[in-house]
This record gives C-alpha cells, sequence and structure tokens, in this order.
C-alpha cells in the first residue's frame, strides 16, 4: 500500500492527549509552538456522556438500544499479550483526553520521600528531581484543574495554597477518622480534581457522584475539556484523530524525524514529520512504540542503549475490603453521593516510629463507597443471610451503614518486570503486540501483610465489622491504572533513558512525558504528577526550541 | 501465552473491583452472573438491558419465568413496599441470561430445573405450585450456608445466583432504591453537607 506521507514539518509532533499529551499540547501551543497532536481515538462528545441517569434510567436506555459511550479500549480491537499464569489487567482509553475521560481523579502531591525513595532503601535509582523543581508546577496545576483536599502538610503528603474547599465527611468516614485517630494513624481530606468551586469557567462540581460515567458538566479535569479547547483556540494546534502511532521515525542521524501511523479507520499507513516528538500514549502504548522504533541506530527500540526501556514495570498493589458500621444501621438513608469517591484519605505512615517493619516503601488507603450508595444495595448486601421480609429489612438497615477500606501498596522497580514487544504476535496494521510479564516479590508480601494488619486495626477501632473478608486478597495486577517505570527519568544514562526534564538521553529531540518517566510508583495516584512533570518538561522544550538547540 | 480477557467479563470484574464484592478470583458461574447483573445494573457500563411495556422474555420460557418470578419474589417481598415481581426484577434477570455467556446460562437452567426437581420429591410438585410454607421450608434449607449436604448442594449454589441477581436488581429499581431504601434521587446539590452527626465526630 502507498504510504501517504505529507511533505510539512511539523515544530513539534505530541503522541496521545491524556493528562501528559494533552498538557504538552496545551502548554506548547500557549507559548507560541505550533503542534501537531496525533490520538489514536475520537473526541468523546460529554454531552452523551450518561452521567444523570439513574440506574433503572440507564436499563430503558439500554432497551430502546442505546449505549453509553464505549471509553475502554476493546482487546479484539488491541489485544495485548501476557503468560498464562500472570494475567495483568491493562485498561486503555483511546480518545481524545484519554484516561482522564472517567479517571479517579484523586491527586496527591509526591513528597521528597518519594522522589528519593532509592537514596534511602538503594533500591534502584531515585529520581533526577527534588521536591522543589516540581513544587512550582504542582502549584500551577492545582490552580489549572482545580482540586480540592484540606490545610494538612506532611513530609508524606506536602500541603498547598491552591486547594479548592473539600467536601464533609460522610457519617462512616467520620467513624473512620475516629478509629484511625485512636491508633494515631493518619488521615486527611482527600485531594481530588473534582471543582468545589467554578474554574476557568467551568462549571463547579455538583456531588452526582457518577464521575465514572464522565463528566457532562466537565466539572473535574479531563483534558479534552480543560486543556485541548484552550490549546486549539490559539490556532497553533492541529489535532489527527485515529491515528495510532507505531513507530517514530529516525534519520541517519538518529534523531527522530517523525512518526509513522495508521488511520484507524481505513488501516492506511501515513506518516507525520516533526522536528521534535513529544511522547505521551500511556505507559504501555508508549513503551510498545518505543520499543517498535528499532533502527540501525535504534537497534534495541528507540533511545534504548542502556536496555532500560521496556523494564522495571510498577505498578500497585491493593486491597478491597468493605463492613459495616452498626451504629449507623437503621439510621435514615443520606444522600451520600458527594465527589464521587472518598472525602478522606490516609497518607502512608508506615516510616514513622514505632511503625517501621522489614519491608521497603509503603502504602496509603482510600475509602470509596462508603455512605449509601447511589446504585442500588451496596454488593455486600447479597452476602447479608437469609431471604424474605427480614432480607428486606437488613438490607434497608444496612443502606447507609457501609464502608470500605482500600490500601494501595507500591511494588519496586523489578528488571524483570517488563514490557516487550512480540514480533510474533501482531496487531491488524502489522504492528508486534505488547507483552506484559509482571510479578509482585517478597517486599510486597509483606506489605501485604502489613496492609491487612492496618485494615483490620482500623476497623476494630471504629467499630466496624468486615464481610466477607478474606484477608490479604489482593486485587488483579494492573487493576489500579498506575503503570509505571518502563522508560523512567534519571541521572544516569546507563540506567534511565530520560534526563531530569523528560527527555531521552540518547535522543534529544524525543520527551517522554507520560507515567512510564516515573522511576518508582510510590503509593499514591499519579496524575497529577504526570501533569506537573509534562508542564515542567515541555517548558524545557519550548526554552530549547527558542534558542535553538535542539 | 494467552491473550487477556474479553471486554464484557473485564468490564464486569471492573465492576466488582469498585464495588468491593472480592469474589472474582473464585470463578464460579454464580460469582459470574453476580457480577453480571452488577454490571448490567449500572448506568455507566455498557450492557443490554431490560424492556418496558409490552415484555416477553428472551432467554427464559413461560415455566421458567413463572419460577424466577416466584423465587425473586420470595427473596425480595411486598411489604410495605413494592417486592421484586412488582418492581420487574424477572426482566432484569432475563436481561442478565441474555448478556451471559451461554455456559452460565445453562447452569442457571438448570438450576431452576433442579428447584422443580427437589420440590417434586419433597412435595409432589413443582416448585411454583408449592405452597408458601412448603416455599419457605425449601428456602431455608438452601440459604442456610452451613448446608454442605450432597443433595442441596446445586440448589445452595443456584440460590447464591439468583439471590445476588434479584438483590442487585430490586435495588437499582426507583422502586428499590428511592422507595424502599429512602434514597432521595438528587443528583445535584450546591454544597454537599456530610455527616452532621455529633456523635459521630
Amino acid at each position: 500500500m502507498q504510504v501517504l506521507r505529507s511533505p510539512k514539518v511539523h515544530p513539534v509532533l505530541v503522541i496521545g492527549s491524556g493528562a501528559s499529551g494533552g498538557m504538552a499540547a496545551w502548554n506548547l501551543t500557549r507559548q507560541g509552538v505550533d503542534v501537531l497532536l496525533l490520538d489514536a481515538g475520537e473526541r468523546f462528545d460529554r454531552s452523551t456522556f450518561w452521567t444523570h441517569v439513574q440506574p433503572w434510567e440507564g436499563q430503558a436506555r439500554r432497551a430502546r438500544g442505546e449505549r453509553p459511550p464505549p471509553f475502554f479500549l476493546d482487546t479484539a480491537e488491541q489485544p495485548y499479550v501476557t503468560p498464562p499464569d500472570r494475567p495483568f489487567q491493562l485498561s486503555r482509553i483511546w480518545g481524545h483526553g484519554g484516561k482522564t475521560n472517567v479517571w479517579g481523579r484523586v491527586s496527591l502531591r509526591y513528597s521528597e520521600m518519594d522522589l528519593k525513595a532509592a537514596d534511602r532503601d538503594g533500591w534502584e535509582i531515585p529520581w533526577p528531581i527534588s521536591y522543589s523543581d516540581i513544587a512550582p508546577y504542582y502549584d500551577r496545576v492545582e490552580q489549572l484543574i482545580g482540586v480540592c483536599g484540606g490545610r494538612d502538610d506532611s513530609e508524606v503528603l506536602p500541603g498547598s495554597k491552591y486547594l479548592l474547599p473539600a467536601p464533609a465527611p460522610r457519617c462512616g468516614e467520620r467513624l473512620l477518622q475516629k478509629g484511625m485517630a485512636k491508633l494515631g494513624i493518619p488521615v486527611v481530606a482527600g485531594r481530588r480534581a473534582n471543582m468545589t468551586r467554578s474554574v476557568g469557567g467551568f462549571p463547579a462540581c455538583h456531588y452526582c457522584g457518577n464521575c465514572g460515567a464522565g463528566c457532562d458538566t466537565a466539572s473535574f479535569f479531563c483534558s479534552a475539556d480543560h486543556l485541548l479547547p484552550a490549546a486549539l483556540a490559539t490556532k497553533r494546534l492541529e489535532i489527527r484523530s485515529n491515528a495510532v502511532v507505531a513507530r517514530i521515525l529516525t534519520g541517519e542521524d538518529g534523531r527522530a524525524r517523525g512518526v509513522q501511523y495508521f488511520d484507524r479507520r481505513t488501516g492506511a499507513e501515513r506518516e507525520a514529520l516533526a522536528k521534535a516528538v513529544v511522547v505521551g500514549a500511556s505507559c504501555v502504548d508508549s513503551t510498545r512504540i518505543l520499543l517498535n522504533s528499532r533502527s540501525s541506530r535504534h537497534p534495541n527500540g528507540l533511545g534504548n542503549g542502556s536496555d532500560v526501556i521496556g523494564r522495571y514495570l510498577c505498578e500497585q498493589i491493593r486491597l478491597n475490603h468493605y463492613g459495616y458500621f452498626p451504629a449507623l444501621e437503621g439510621t435514615p438513608t443520606r444522600n451520600d453521593r458527594g465527589i464521587g469517591g472518598a472525602h478522606i484519605y490516609m497518607p502512608r505512615f508506615n516510616h514513622r516510629a514505632g511503625r517501621t517493619r522489614d519491608y521497603l516503601r509503603g502504602f496509603g488507603a482510600q475509602f470509596w463507597n462508603t455512605g449509601a450508595g447511589a446504585f442500588g444495595a451496596h454488593a455486600g448486601s447479597v452476602r447479608i443471610p437469609g431471604f424474605g421480609a427480614a432480607l428486606k429489612t437488613a438490607i434497608k438497615r444496612r443502606h447507609p451503614a457501609w464502608f470500605e477500606i482500600h490500601p494501595f501498596g507500591e511494588v519496586m522497580p523489578y528488571a524483570h518486570n517488563r514490557i516487550t514487544v512480540d514480533e510474533s504476535r501482531v496487531d491488524r496494521y502489522g504492528v508486534p503486540l505488547p507483552k506484559i510479564d509482571y510479578r509482585i516479590g517478597e517486599n510486597e508480601r509483606k506489605m501485604t501483610a502489613h496492609m491487612a494488619d492496618t485494615v483490620e486495626e482500623i476497623v476494630a477501632a471504629a467499630g466496624g465489622v468486615l464481610v466477607d473478608y478474606r484477608r490479604g486478597q489482593l486485587d488483579a495486577m494492573g487493576s489500579a491504572i498506575h503503570e509505571h517505570g518502563t522508560c523512567r527519568m534519571g541521572a544516569d544514562p546507563k540506567r534511565s533513558a530520560l534526563n531530569a526534564f523528560n527527555q531521552m538521553h540518547e535522543v534529544k529531540n524525543v520527551f517522554v512525558v507520560d507515567g512510564s518517566a516515573f522511576p518508582s510508583a510510590s503509593e499514591k495516584n499519579p496524575t497529577l504528577t504526570i501533569l506537573a512533570l509534562a508542564w515542567r518538561a515541555t517548558d524545557h522544550l519550548a526554552e530549547e526550541i527558542r534558542r535553538g538547540s535542539l | 501465552m494467552a491473550r487477556s480477557d474479553r471486554p464484557s467479563r473485564r468490564d464486569a470484574l471492573r465492576t466488582l473491583a469498585a464495588g468491593a464484592i472480592g469474589t472474582a478470583a473464585a470463578g464460579s458461574w454464580v460469582d459470574a452472573l453476580s457480577a453480571l447483573a452488577h454490571t448490567h445494573a449500572r448506568a455507566r457500563t455498557a450492557g443490554r438491558g431490560v424492556q418496558p411495556a409490552g415484555w416477553t422474555p428472551r432467554v427464559l420460557s413461560p415455566r421458567q419465568h413463572a419460577t424466577v418470578v416466584t423465587l425473586a419474589e420470595l427473596i425480595i417481598p411486598r411489604t410495605e413496599t413494592p417486592g421484586a415481581k412488582a418492581a420487574g426484577v424477572d426482566r432484569f434477570i432475563d436481561g442478565v441470561l441474555h448478556e451471559a455467556n451461554p455456559a452460565e446460562r445453562d447452569e442457571f437452567f438448570r438450576g431452576l430445573a433442579w428447584m422443580d426437581e427437589r420440590s417434586r420429591i419433597l412435595f409432589g410438585q413443582d416448585f411454583v405450585q408449592a405452597d408458601a410454607a412448603q416455599h419457605t421450608a425449601l428456602l431455608t434449607r438452601l440459604a442456610d450456608e452451613d448446608n454442605t449436604t450432597e443433595e442441596d448442594h446445586a440448589g445452595v449454589e443456584f440460590f447464591r445466583a439468583i439471590k445476588s441477581m434479584t438483590v442487585t436488581g430490586y435495588y437499582t429499581t426507583e422502586v428499590g432504591l428511592r422507595q424502599e431504601l429512602g434514597d432521595d434521587g438528587r443528583l445535584a446539590m450546591v454544597e454537599f453537607a456530610g455527616c452532621d452527626h455529633p456523635e459521630h465526630l
């Protein structure tokens, strides 16, 4: 098939339009840089989101043949490969805004503790930046996207003066707070990118709680609402939809000269040329693109002379436990929808005196689904014994009393946890599929035991009862949707792929700005840090363009 | 090398994780149908739904449908508020089964047949024809989590499945969520009041 080439050479080409790619496009265009943005999908029309749809209305709609927008990429269209005994649950969204359309919105600053953990414990490499490097960008991101939270400030979770008011806790969250206070376990207001006040002309959050359906009023940050339209308004952004990037093309000098991509509707192969390429396709897809970009100058994948690209995949381990508070049984049902997630957060505490154990790194906890559910009775209702009027009464009494605890723990970066490309397995365009080989080790097993102990202590202190409790049963690998590590930043080019500005050590006109750049996962949710790093990296890129040093 | 699960199952598991049921790993047909019911009940996920007026079952035979209606109403009966039958839980269950994979659907059908078979042995008639006391007697055995007898094994498993689907279906109807549980159904407020009980502070 004839490859359609465009003779135009764009100043910057950005791959992906989620948190990282969207930020790159926004920050570059507002500084006068022309950008071509390629996204593998289309725009999701938020007027079609099922945000304000009651469950029974949703069922009636489906009976009429209507469907909510299909956010998640179907593995029938784009498979990925895992070893048979090591499943990995990969969630991908191809479309404008990527996963920010339906993200969990938890927005936690990383601290010096997170960035320098490797200096302390000697495991793999530290981040090449300090908190002071990224703090100004956290300030800017929080002001731009609107994050609610409290006035707390600690060595784990640095404070911020730019947070919007936090919503009050629900009854069950109050009881959890009380129990944790008794134990000396820290608990703070949740920090979440729900705009509890209007930001940037977008209406404030109205507490419908259905953020998982996407927000039809754009009251939480989504790149497609909060970044791309502003970038388009500069007239410096061109967005090409349904452009599935396969490879970054390089010239004889080894530098990137553009990308090869496929039209998702027609399958046609195309090329686009650029002076610099910013990669923000999310961890696994960015890594796949880099590893598939082999050439005589880059036989091991683009900029991968160090052989670190694809290695050190680190996600997080998570427990999902639930139960109820007898003290809240039979109380009147309240509208607990709130900001569609926990209003409280347990920051990491296992490094503090008297709390340490024989493992590295740490865990925090979230408490989503605490309170009266908006989607029917809690899943635990089916565990109430019996049937008939007595069951009906018990379900009603327990409806306001449910709580959940979800500890998230850091998984260490291991060289053997790897994304590779499988030459024998290709997608519909003939491009090798990503193969994910990922497992946890002894450190994570020890941490899981501490997580389980903590769950049990908190529940006991708060006066709760665990239901269907399976101690230490981890959720599926990959289910936190926080993949990191496979194209990490670092000071040493032998041990890292990117410098402190997300710029490839070996290919100076390529920047990788998504979660793959993180040298470690931490226990925290990454999107706020992805936004801050992408902003910082593209400030650097814009400066290099201005200086003509690229 | 195995390809990852197909999306419908993955969506169901994702919903499970969000709801923290924690039974996904068990992998039995009961858990699969329970998970699918959750997916089905949520407006945010794709799936086929129940039909409004002039409805006829898509997968249940008339006899199976009658058994489902009877069982669902026994699990969530009419009290001061309508029960499963009036709330249309039979339609919900038919919709879930329509979406289920054939193997899981067949397990459910075998469970329905088991109910009749057991009822004929115990009471000399099909389940729907048995009287209230007989219904209660059989369901009491099946709802007993300590009942590990060989003769009731299939029934205990089936009861878990239909109970799960009934509870999920009923409490996601307007009757179940608003009338019975007392949810105000409001999807917009200016401020979130939160807990105002001094005793919870």
